[in-house]
C-alpha cells in the first residue's frame, strides 16, 4: 500500500487553515481565516463565504448542508453559503474543533469539555462521549478534539495523550482502541501526544505532530503505511484530515497554509 | 462537591501555590535588588531552546558552562499552568529509548535527573495513560542545561518549561559572561522594573 501526492491547493489562506473536508461530490471545504472556502476537485475555488467568530472546522451533512465548527456555536449553511441555522452554547461547544454525523444526530468535538457531544438533528444536546474516565475527558494537550464516523457508526476518537484512538458508541460507551506510544517504531504515535487528527474510510488515518507525518491503520490497529511525512512543515501540528469516497486524503498544513491531497498508488 | 470538582480544586491549588511560591520567591529577591539596580534575564523568545521554529536541533547548554556561578545560576523551569501534564512527558523521558513493560520510554532525559514526575488527581495504578502527572524540577541539581526546555516547546511539547536566571543565585556580573558568549543574544539586561513585568507585556511597550 502506497500513496503519492497528487495536489497540492496553496495560496488561498491568509493566515490561518484549521478544518478540512470533502463532500460525495469531491468538492474539498477549508476552515480558517473566518471563512469556509469550497474548492473544486481540481483545487479552483469555487466559492467562499464569512463565519461569525473564525471558523475551526467544517463537516458537510448527509443532505449537504455545511457546518462549521466555532469557538462556542456552530453554524449551518446550505451549499450556496446561505446561513440557515446556529446552536450557540459557549459551555457545551467551547471550541468546536470537528464535527461528524450518524443517522439520527450531529457530533461535536468540545475542546472546552475534553469531549464529543451528540445532538438531535435541532441542536439538543443527547448525551456526551469521552468523559466517563478518570481524566475526565480526553487527553488533548494539544488543544483539539478530532473524531470520524465510520460506516457503522462508530466514532474513532484521538486520544493523544493515551497515544490511542478510541472507539465509542453512539451512546458513549467505549468499544475498545488501537495505538500505544512508540518514539521510533513507527507503528507506535510518538511526542507527549499523537494522533492529533483522524478521519474514517476504508481504514483508519491519523494525522500526528512532531514530525509531522499521516498514517493509515486497519481497524484492528495495524500499521498499513506511512502516507506521507517529508510534505509538511516540521512546526506543523494538528493538521485535519479528510477522506473521500474514492480513498483519497486531504491533509490540511497548518503552517504551509496548504491542503496537500494524496491517493493510493495502484499495485 | 462532586468528585470532578474535587480534582479540579487540588490541580488548581497545586497549580497556583506553585506559581504563587515562585512568583513570590523571585520577586522577593528583585525588590531587595531593586533602588534602580539592572538584573539579567533570559528572553525565551530569543532562547535558543525555547523559541518556536528551531526543530531537530541540538539543545544549547552555554547557559551551563559560561556562567560564573558553580553549576550555573539558571535553571530551568516548569511554568505548571501551561504544562499539560502529560503521561509520556518529552522533557522527563527519552522518547527515543526502548518502551519498557508500562509502555513508558525506558530512560529519562535529563543528565542530572533533576525532574521527577508523580501521578495527581484520581491516580489510576492500572493503566498509567489513565492519569495527569506533575513534573517538578530539583533546583539543586539542574544545572540549566536546556534539555528538557528544548524537548518541551512546541509542536513536540507545549513549551512550559523554560530557562530563567535564579536571582538568589547570580552574581549579577557587568559583562554577563552568558550574555557574551550566547549567539542569540538572549540575555537581557533590565531595570529591576522592567524585569518583574511578564516579557510578552514588555514586549508590547506597555
Amino acid at each position: 500500500m502506497q500513496y503519492r501526492q497528487v495536489r497540492v491547493i496553496a495560496g488561498r489562506f491568509r493566515a490561518a487553515l484549521r478544518g478540512v473536508a470533502v463532500d460525495k461530490g469531491g468538492h474539498i471545504y477549508a476552515a480558517g481565516d473566518s471563512e469556509i472556502k469550497v474548492f473544486d476537485a481540481e483545487g479552483a475555488l469555487a466559492r467562499n463565504w464569512p463565519t461569525a467568530k473564525p471558523a475551526l472546522s467544517v463537516a458537510v451533512a448527509p443532505d449537504g448542508s455545511v457546518y462549521a465548527g466555532e469557538p462556542g456555536q456552530i453554524e449551518i449553511f446550505d451549499t450556496a453559503g446561505k446561513l440557515i441555522d446556529g446552536w450557540r452554547d459557549e459551555k457545551l461547544l467551547g471550541f468546536v474543533t470537528a464535527i461528524g454525523f450518524t443517522n439520527d444526530s450531529v457530533l461535536a468535538g468540545d475542546v472546552g469539555g475534553r469531549a464529543v457531544r451528540r445532538f438531535d438533528r435541532h441542536g439538543k444536546l443527547l448525551n456526551t462521549i469521552g468523559k466517563d474516565n478518570p481524566v475526565n475527558g480526553l487527553l488533548i494537550c494539544n488543544g483539539v478534539v478530532s473524531f470520524a464516523v465510520d460506516a457503522q457508526g462508530v466514532i474513532h476518537a484521538a486520544n493523544p495523550g493515551k497515544h490511542r484512538v478510541e472507539q465509542y458508541a453512539s451512546d458513549g460507551r467505549l468499544l475498545g482502541h488501537i495505538g500505544r506510544f512508540d518514539g521510533v517504531d513507527p507503528a507506535g504515535f510518538t511526542g507527549c501526544c499523537n494522533p492529533t487528527n483522524v478521519a474514517v474510510g476504508d481504514c483508519l488515518y491519523t494525522t500526528e505532530k512532531a514530525g509531522p507525518r499521516v498514517k493509515a491503520y486497519d481497524f484492528s490497529g495495524k500499521l498499513l503505511t506511512i502516507v506521507a511525512e517529508d510534505a509538511f512543515d516540521a512546526n506543523c501540528k494538528n493538521m485535519s484530515i479528510a477522506v473521500d469516497s474514492s480513498g483519497r486524503l486531504y491533509v490540511a498544513d497548518t503552517v504551509k497554509l496548504a491542503i496537500f491531497v494524496f491517493e493510493e498508488v495502484a499495485a | 462537591m462532586s468528585e470532578d470538582l474535587t480534582r479540579r480544586a487540588l490541580l488548581g491549588n497545586v497549580a497556583r501555590g506553585t506559581v504563587l511560591l515562585t512568583l513570590a520567591g523571585g520577586a522577593g529577591f528583585l525588590i531587595r535588588k531593586a533602588n534602580g539596580q539592572v538584573v539579567w534575564q533570559v528572553d525565551a523568545a530569543r532562547c535558543l531552546n525555547s523559541r518556536l521554529g528551531e526543530v531537530n536541533v541540538e539543545a544549547c547548554s552555554l547557559c551551563t558552562s559560561a556562567c560564573v556561578v558553580a553549576l550555573s545560576a539558571v535553571r530551568a523551569v516548569n511554568e505548571y499552568s501551561k504544562c499539560g501534564r502529560c503521561n509520556v512527558c518529552p522533557a522527563y523521558f527519552n522518547i527515543t529509548s526502548a518502551v519498557d513493560e508500562h509502555g513508558l520510554p525506558s530512560e529519562k532525559l535529563c543528565p542530572r535527573d533533576a525532574i521527577t514526575r508523580k501521578a495527581i488527581g484520581k491516580v489510576d495504578p492500572e493503566d498509567p495513560a489513565n492519569n495527569f502527572y506533575e513534573y517538578a524540577i530539583d533546583e539543586d541539581k539542574c544545572d540549566g542545561c536546556g534539555k528538557c526546555v528544548m524537548k518541551c516547546k512546541e509542536p513536540l511539547g507545549l513549551g512550559s518549561i523554560t530557562l530563567r536566571i535564579r536571582y538568589d543565585k547570580c552574581v549579577n556580573c557587568n559583562r554577563c559572561a552568558i550574555a557574551t558568549a550566547c549567539p542569540q543574544s538572549a540575555l537581557l539586561q533590565l531595570p529591576v522594573e522592567q524585569a518583574i513585568r511578564p516579557p510578552e507585556v514588555r514586549r508590547l511597550g506597555l
